[in-house]
């Protein structure tokens, strides 16, 4: 019975949160509160389920202290942890280890390049899109383009204007 | 001594890689709900429309108020939310369906808000889909 409360308020929490992320994702933000809300019940719920259970835990192991003498015993027959790795140890030099290290660096290796492939493609974002338009307006071509108008042909002919950068322009041009 | 203490560095090194998978992968969820939330809105014709059909259904809702009235209210509601009005009536098309024509026509940013407000939890009483959101043809 306890345990079947422990998981419907787990399952609480995470389908409430679900819902919640949910809802914001498809801007239903009254929906995304009123889940907010669950998960928030569904926490301390939990929460006060945790305190409680240590609490009691506390209670019972200082109404029914554990006899030294057993405790000892059972201490010094503890059988020794078990070594996991021992065949790492042993077989350094062996193939085996090395296919184990290839498919275990393959993994992360994937792991990484999944990672490195989802943060560059957030890269290219609506937001990133609209900013770089902005960054790149100040270094745009002028609207109508680069040849110059009448008034600037006309200019070279006025007495006394002798600018080398209007004659440049006028070259490139082709107007003079 | 050597085992304890790469016992003990072993366990320092899974919870800070473990610290830090959680972290990406949070930092991950949190910029893709920011992109999914973020309004970036485009230039429209302002000549444009945009039709939406919805359908409808109450439950529970107050005697006086019907259907109709419930939905042009929530759909009144909703467009305050983005830069078009509605024009027109509302037309009733049977079994809880509806149609309205809206102007300026939405920009994606404004469709999805828009859809959004009017399947969310507006008036009490009252659920609506959208079937259709988009430019008539």
């Amino acid at each position: 019975m306890r345990i079947v409360a422990w998981l419907a308020g787990i399952g609480t929490l995470l389908a409430g949160l679900i819902y919640m992320v949910l809802s914001l994702n498809r801007w239903e933000w009254n929906r995304a509160l009123f889940f907010a809300m669950i998960v928030l019940i569904a926490e301390v719920a939990l929460a006060t389920g945790l305190v409680l259970r240590k609490l009691s835990a506390i209670e019972y192991s200082q109404r029914h202290p554990p006899d030294p003498a057993l405790r000892d015993i059972l201490r010094a027959s503890r059988p020794p942890s078990a070594d996991r790795f021992a065949w790492l140890h042993e077989a350094s030099n062996r193939t085996s280890v090395f296919i184990t290290f290839l498919v275990g660096g393959g993994i992360i290796l994937s792991g990484v390049a999944w990672v490195m492939d989802r943060v560059a493609s957030k890269t290219t974002t609506p937001v990133g899109e609209q900013r770089l338009t902005r960054q790149l307006g100040s270094i745009s071509y002028p609207r109508g383009g680069l040849v110059v108008d009448d008034v600037t042909v006309l200019a070279q002919d006025v007495p006394g204007a002798d600018d080398a950068q209007i004659r440049k322009l006028l070259r490139r041009a082709g107007h003079a | 001594m050597r085992r304890f203490l790469a016992t003990k560095v072993g366990k320092i090194l899974s919870r800070l890689v473990l610290g830090g998978v959680g972290l990406g992968v949070g930092l991950v969820l949190v910029s893709l709900l920011r992109e999914a939330t973020l309004s970036t809105h485009q230039a429209i014709d302002p000549d444009s429309t945009i039709e939406v059909i919805v359908r409808a259904r109450s439950h529970n809702a107050e005697d006086n108020q019907t259907l109709d009235e419930m939905v042009e209210a929530q759909l009144l509601t909703c467009r305050l939310e983005v830069t078009s009005d509605m024009v027109g009536p509302l037309r009733t098309e049977g079994d809880g369906q509806f149609r309205a024509l809206f102007a300026p026509s939405m920009d994606q940013t404004n469709r999805r808000q828009f859809k959004g407000c009017v399947e969310d939890f507006v008036i009490d009483g009252v659920q609506i889909d959208v079937l259709s959101l988009a430019e008539p043809e």
